[in-house]
């Protein structure tokens, strides 16, 4: 009886004072563990990169649907065959996706800026100032694709739970002001290295990223002095003047896991055929074909850099910082300088600058163009060689080209709409995105046409 | 024996955080050390019969009153009782069906009396005892809500594989749904009036003999997304059971807690019958058949007009199949000892080719006397399941039911060279995957308790129970390589092994004090304590890329490996008093508290109060109008966030590795800080009559529940960089009747008749909705929509015109789809004129209910001559909608394999003839899809013959039973699919591995698996 009794009363107590009711998840990391430790802050620095792809993918992919740049493949989902044709309407799911995922980066970096703030000390300075200065400059781009792609967008999103939406010249402002944070951050501090290794992504380089993307919103802000001052500053030869993203497997590279499927999109064969015949950027991009077809009879040249999983992604072409700083000089009247710097990409060639980019191996323009020529010739040479990034939807805006919906068989010329539909995921939720609150912008109804912003 | 020595003397364990457990803890080993001095006592003995028809009742309980003493009838009606405290003491006898019967005796010093008991019929019985919600034993008249019983005898004559098979049609306000025909139980899900939960499948709570026990139905690997393979009540051997209680709701079930929002359900096993050892040998072998064949298109002709051969594939992949049956039980006792031991062997084939299930079990259970005041027991039942399970239900890459929808008729599948031709658009070859696709489920499960009863004085009790039920389920899964059409990596082959290891362990401690402060007042107290853990574990390694030869993981190429770990803790207290006054009058008033693992730490503690109030205004009495009782109670519950949602209160971030480093990201899902459980609100009232000398018993019992605070996941703007949140998104009711009608038409030595009839009335209302109506079952069109039942289906309609209500077909005679361009025209205005207003001017509206009107069954069983027995259930569900996507999988273009698209074949002047295109058109209509889901089954019938033959008697004293028996055997109904019963969202509803689906998600017909029509024949041999 009293050895029954004993045990009784030690596996009473031993259970019950075993019970806490506070258990940890072992299946995903908390908030308190990830923002507060310096091994989890910095795995917030690279998922902060990963999300960069991620978002500045969907940016592209739906930027290149709605302009002349993309279409469907034969397996893909009808609402991507309607989005090439320019039908998207109001809870499309590509399109959404462009809105969620700019925002979960944005969430990431705020996390980001967040954590590297509260570790204080636990970082030092060189670490710290490589960390915000990522932040702030992969933030600023994700708002940036955002506001190239809606009308209005919210720029004050953390802690928030409805977000308000600001037009699209204060959103520019804060993106602008982001990467001037990001650049002055550097430039006070310059990032250890530790950031600079085992941080960053090899094979980026982050002054060079935060110059481009100076570059590139002072160009859409127009201004020009500021845009070429930046472009100036982005590396045009040596090892840092390529950053690229690199997709060592299981990753892959965002246009590699669409290259078929429900969500396969290839560039338009239109694209190749429209260049002059000696351009030989198309190389670059895509494997010449006779036969590829999407799912509504686009014409397609199925990728060629992109078709294996594991081949890099440019954060940028470099080439872009010459045609910003074409274009501001071309601006401020400064034609034979803006000249140079644009047959300084076309005639860039096999061996040239020494860096793996599209070589478009053109001559020289020649006898010096106009002004309007020059902007002209800029804004083509823009299409040759920064196809997939998105910013030939932009550029059809500010070129007043929006050109309205082409319904197969036709084939769309510059872009097709201006803005996308607000996100259902923001409306559905948020009473400052409510269809009252915030209707879709209406698209023009003559063309071509500009947008309004 | 008999130690007096305080033994509570050392403080044991390190500092503990919880004050109240140890004070507890405390007070219960205090208690326990001021034993009392050993009684004298003696023994008890005699039978019990029945006072009409003159034979001995078997498992009749007897007890001593005011004790805890007690055993069990035998066969012949034979108890005896051992230790029984000497003097005049009142023995009761009890029994289901029969009024219970007291005798005085005094018990003499170490002697024997004899005391034979007679009872009398009657179909009402208020004095039988039940445990479930009351945290003790308490008498039926003193408890204020409805609480259902199903004894053994019920359970073993269904016939059926699995308990929950063996409880449909048997009590009123439960939807007992056979979701699935696979082997093995197929699936059986249990909505206690009604759905009162989006989360954790709506399931009740399952304590088998104290310990709450996993339900599960796990998806571990892909069986078709949302299909009901089995739930893991299954392991449980229906012969085992000597009875269950059900209570059904917040106001029965607040001593639950937390848990118990929708109802509990516990189950009692055999515990042995004091006397010479007795062993019964159950034999069955039956027969699983299709019950019908569905229509295909065998049109010899293609839609060109050219001749074509067609294949009715039902032939090759559906068979009569066997199922064998053996169990063995050997039970008996001393004075100190009872014991009841049993094995099981169940072997069932299912009626699709290459499906089986297999389970042995044995159980062992265990009562010691181990001080006339203390009584020890164990149970401890070990279970090895091993199923062989196809995908059906939504898996249309290599599921067997997919592929027969999906396929053309004019598909030749036969292999050809041994190569198996693929289908021409989707899915696998159906007799491929009876050949080589496999899916086995090794599943090896212990339950055991063990449990100590202790009462110091007569008017003292303390109960103790440690539980443990521990699974480990193994799912594997072989696809070859070529099975499959499409690509890569799943053409490649695909072998899985899954583990899950899930642990539940329970403890529960529960104290009564009875007193009688005044004459005609009793009191009891009672408090209790509970604490559960719930741990599962789970890998998985799979490979892709697999070798021609090889089934296992290792014949892959391509690797990939998963491992998840959750832990879910409950701890509860709880206190009730209760009050009677001249045991007419019965007032309850109890609290339980609930603190769970997961509600957020601000939000732990919950309180659980309820009350109830039962007036007996007749007892017993003789006439026309025998008993009449009335009751009502209030009682609140909850439903915690379940093992899907473990964690959800927490802020977490995903794993995302980038450029060969490791990254966090944030999940889009966000915590929430403030998390706690759904709290449900139910008042119920009823009562009980007894009429014409206890023939005739009526139940009735009205409820209303609320439940508020329904979790799911609120959507949040997405501008934040989440997208959602498990929180409180609304409230819903449930408010319905119950009635049971028991008769005893016949009851004479040469022939009883007897009777049970049960109706089943719910209405579920969705009172509010925080967000925006959703679609509950992820892509399909149950919806959770303000003001409307729980899963309405909400999806497109036909055009009808708006004044005379007519179809608006088109020139060639096909339906229009509302509000639609192509079909109505391109102009709002053109679409109303057609209309003749604006009915059509919505692309979506309500088109179907899946919730039943009512519910309702009949069991009549007749005896003749003592010998032999014909028992009939019938079972219906009415008023029910389902929308028959199977029908419409056929009717698809890729599929054209229905009778409906054959009549599209026909040649013009045939009066049958459909205009082409009009199958193509009914795709989108969903209303065109919703049937009339009314059924009553022929649910059990059987005829059981007890060989009463002279040679046979003396040889095998216990006697031999003879049964013919079916189950499932007819349908009436106007359903076209199947089976009206099966569902594709059943029980795994909200559960691991589930899609987004939830318990409302009823009613939908995919794919799924039928229910067999099953003949058996028994034997039944006891010695």
């Amino acid at each position: 009886m009293r050895i029954v009794r004993h045990s009784a009363v030690v596996a009473a107590a031993v259970a019950l004072s075993a019970c806490s009711l506070d258990l940890q998840n072992p299946n995903a990391p908390t908030e308190e563990q990830v923002t507060t430790s310096v091994d989890g802050v910095i795995a917030l620095a690279t998922g902060l990169q990963s999300r960069f792809a991620t978002s500045y993918f969907s940016f592209a992919y739906m930027a290149g649907l709605v302009t002349d740049e993309f279409a469907s493949t034969t397996a893909a989902l009808i609402s991507i065959s309607d989005a090439e044709q320019g039908a998207v309407p109001s809870g499309t799911a590509i399109a959404e996706n462009v809105f969620n995922s700019i925002y979960r980066t944005v969430r990431t970096a705020d996390d980001l800026l967040t954590g590297s703030n509260a570790l204080g000390d636990q970082l030092d300075p060189g670490t710290r100032s490589g960390l915000r200065a990522l932040a702030f400059a992969l933030k600023a781009e994700a708002l940036g694709e955002a506001l190239q792609s809606y009308q209005k967008i919210p720029i004050n999103t953390f802690g928030e739970t409805a977000p308000t939406y600001v037009t699209r010249a204060e959103a520019l402002t804060y993106v602008r002001a982001l990467l001037d944070s990001a650049a002055a951050t550097i430039a006070a501090t310059p990032p250890s290295t530790l950031f600079n290794t085992s941080i960053l992504t090899p094979g980026v380089s982050l002054p060079n990223v935060i110059h481009l993307f100076r570059a590139r919103y002072a160009r859409i802000a127009r201004d020009d002095a500021t845009a070429l001052a930046a472009a100036n500053l982005v590396a045009r030869s040596g090892p840092t003047a390529l950053s690229l993203l690199t997709f060592p497997a299981p990753t892959v590279n965002p246009y590699a896991a669409v290259t078929g499927g429900t969500n396969g999109i290839a560039p338009r064969r239109q694209w190749r055929l429209s260049m002059l015949p000696q351009d030989q950027r198309f190389t670059y991009f895509v494997v010449p074909s006779t036969t590829a077809t999407g799912r509504v009879g686009a014409l397609l040249d199925p990728w060629n850099r992109y078709a294996n999983p594991q081949s890099p992604l440019p954060v940028y072409f470099p080439d872009e910082a010459l045609l910003i700083k074409a274009e501001a000089l071309a601006n401020q009247n400064q034609l034979a300088a803006a000249q140079a710097a644009l047959d300084s990409v076309r005639t860039d060639c096999t061996g040239g600058r020494g860096i793996d980019d599209p070589k478009a191996c053109l001559p020289p323009l020649g006898a010096q163009l106009t002004q309007a020529q020059l902007l002209t010739e800029i804004y083509t040479q823009r299409r040759y060689e920064l196809l997939g990034t998105g910013l030939r939807w932009e550029d059809a805006r500010r070129r007043n080209a929006i050109r309205g919906p082409a319904a197969a068989p036709a084939v769309p010329v510059e872009g097709q709409r201006c803005w996308l539909p607000y996100a259902i995921g923001d409306r559905n939720a948020n009473p400052n995105a409510t269809f009252s609150a915030l209707p879709d912008p209406a698209e023009p109804s003559t063309f071509p046409s500009g947008c309004v912003v | 024996m008999g130690q007096q020595r305080p033994v509570f003397q050392r403080r044991v364990g390190d500092p503990m955080t919880m004050k109240l457990v140890r004070l507890a803890t405390v007070a219960v080993f205090t208690l326990l050390a001021s034993s009392q001095a050993l009684a004298q006592t003696g023994t008890v003995r005699g039978r019990v019969t029945d006072a009409d028809a003159a034979r001995g009742i078997a498992d009749v309980q007897v007890m001593v009153n005011g004790t805890r003493i007690g055993g069990v009838t035998g066969a012949d009606g034979a108890y005896t009782l051992t230790a029984v405290p000497i003097g005049v003491r009142t023995v009761t006898a009890r029994r289901l069906g029969y009024q219970p019967a007291t005798q005085q005796v005094t018990v003499p010093a170490g002697g024997t009396v004899t005391v034979d008991i007679a009872m009398q019929v009657s179909a009402l019985n208020l004095s039988e005892v039940v445990v479930t919600g009351s945290g003790t034993p308490t008498e039926k008249r003193k408890i204020g809500t409805s609480v259902a019983s199903v004894d053994s005898t019920i359970i073993s004559r269904a016939q059926a594989l699995t308990v929950d098979q063996a409880l449909q049609g048997k009590t009123a306000g439960a939807q007992i749904t056979q979701n699935s025909g696979g082997p093995g139980g197929g699936g059986v899900s249990v909505r206690l009036r009604g759905v009162n939960s989006f989360i954790s499948g709506s399931d009740p709570l399952y304590i088998v003999d104290g310990v709450i026990v996993d339900n599960g139905s796990a998806q571990l690997a892909d069986l078709g997304g949302r299909s009901n393979p089995q739930n893991r009540l299954a392991d449980l051997n229906p012969a085992d059971v000597e009875r269950i209680e059900i209570i059904r709701g917040a106001a029965a079930a607040a001593l639950y807690g937390s848990r118990a929002n929708n109802g509990v359900v516990q189950i009692f096993t055999k515990r042995g019958n004091i006397g010479r050892p007795r062993f019964t040998l159950t034999t069955r072998a039956g027969l699983a058949e299709l019950r019908e064949q569905q229509p295909f298109n065998f049109y010899p002709f293609d839609a060109a007009g050219l001749p074509v051969s067609r294949f009715n594939y039902q032939n090759d992949i559906f068979h009569r199949a066997s199922q064998t049956e053996h169990n063995l039980t050997i039970e008996g006792g001393n004075d100190q000892t009872r014991y009841y031991l049993s094995g099981n062997f169940a072997d069932e084939d299912g009626i699709m080719r290459s499906t089986s299930s297999r389970r042995a079990g044995g159980r062992v259970n265990l009562q010691q006397q181990l001080t006339p005041r203390l009584i020890g027991s164990i149970t401890a039942n070990y279970i090895n399941t091993n199923n062989q399970m196809q995908a059906f239900g939504e898996q249309n890459d290599y599921g067997i039911m997919g592929s027969l929808f999906f396929a053309p008729t004019q598909v030749d599948f036969r292999p050809v060279n041994g190569i198996y031709p693929l289908p021409p658009a989707l899915g696998t070859n159906p007799l491929l995957a009876i050949a080589r696709i496999r899916n086995p489920q090794l599943i090896d499960r212990f339950i055991g308790s063990t449990k100590l009863t202790w009462t110091p004085l007569t008017s003292l009790l303390f109960d103790y129970t440690i539980g443990i039920d521990n699974t480990g389920f193994e799912q594997r899964q072989f696809v070859p390589r070529n099975a499959v059409l499409g690509t890569a990596p799943l053409s490649t082959g695909r072998s899985q092994s899954i583990f899950q290891a899930t642990r539940v362990i329970n403890q529960d401690g529960v104290a009564s004090y009875t007193w009688q402060p005044l004459g005609a007042f009793e009191l009891k107290t009672t408090g209790g304590l509970n604490y559960t853990s719930q741990h599962v574990r789970t890998t998985n390694a799979g490979a892709t890329g697999l070798a021609p030869v090889g089934e296992l993981v290792s014949a892959g190429s391509v690797p990939f490996a998963g491992q998840t770990e959750v832990e879910l803790r409950t701890l509860g207290f709880y206190a009730q008093q209760e009050a009677s006054w001249n045991d007419k009058l019965f007032l309850t008033g109890g609290v339980r508290f609930d603190a769970s693992s997961t509600f957020a730490p601000s939000e732990r503690w919950q309180a659980f109060p309820k009350f109830s109030i039962s007036y007996v205004a007749i007892d017993n009495e003789a006439g026309s109008l025998n008993n009449l009782r009335f009751r009502g109670a209030l009682g609140w519950a909850g439903s915690q966030p379940g093992i899907v949602n473990a964690y959800s209160q927490f802020i977490t971030f995903v794993n995302v590795a980038f450029a060969g480093r490791p990254g966090f990201i944030n999940d889009i899902t966000f915590g929430n800080p403030n998390l706690r459980n759904e709290r449900a609100r139910e008042w119920e009232l009823g009562g009980e009559a007894g009429f014409w000398d206890g023939r005739i018993a009526a139940e009735v019992t009205y409820y209303d529940r609320m439940v508020d605070d329904l979790l799911f996941f609120r959507p949040l703007a997405t501008s934040t960089g989440f997208s959602r949140q498990f929180s409180p998104i609304g409230s819903m009711s449930n408010k319905g009747v119950e009635l049971l009608l028991r008769t005893t038409t016949y009851d004479t030595k040469d022939l009883s008749w007897s009777t049970t009839a049960t109706y089943t009335q719910n209405r579920n209302r969705v009172e509010s909705l925080q967000i925006q109506d959703f679609q509950s079952a992820g892509g399909y069109p149950n919806r959770i929509r303000a003001g409307l039942p729980a899963g309405v289906f909400y999806g497109s309609y036909a055009a009808r015109h708006c004044v005379t209500g007519a179809l608006l077909v088109d020139s060639l005679g096909r339906y229009r789809r509302s509000n639609q361009t192509v079909d109505m025209g391109a102009t709002l205005a053109a679409r109303q004129a057609i209309s003749g207003g604006t009915c059509n001017d919505s692309l979506n509206k309500v088109i179907g209910d899946p919730n039943p009107s009512f519910m309702a069954s009949l069991l009549n069983e007749v005896t003749i001559a003592n010998k032999l027995r014909v028992r009939l259930l019938l079972d219906g569900v009415f008023g029910n909608d389902i929308m028959n996507l199977s029908t419409r999988a056929q009717n698809a273009g890729i599929a054209s394999n229905s009778k409906e698209y054959e009549r599209e074949l026909l040649p013009y002047g045939d009066p049958r003839k459909l205009p082409p295109g009009f199958n193509a058109r009914t795709q989108g209509i969903f209303e065109y899809w919703i049937e009339d889901g009314t059924f009553v089954k022929l649910r059990e019938l059987s005829a059981s013959y007890t060989l009463d033959w002279e040679p046979i008697r003396r040889r095998i004293p216990g006697g031999v039973d003879l049964t013919l028996s079916g189950r499932n055997l007819w349908v009436w109904t106007d359903y076209s699919g199947y089976d009206p019963e099966i569902n594709l969202f059943g029980t795994n509803a909200g559960g691991v591995g589930s899609v987004q689906t939830t318990a409302a998600d009823r009613g939908f017909d995919f794919g799924g698996y039928p229910i067999p029509r099953v003949w058996s024949i028994s034997a039944r041999i006891s010695y």
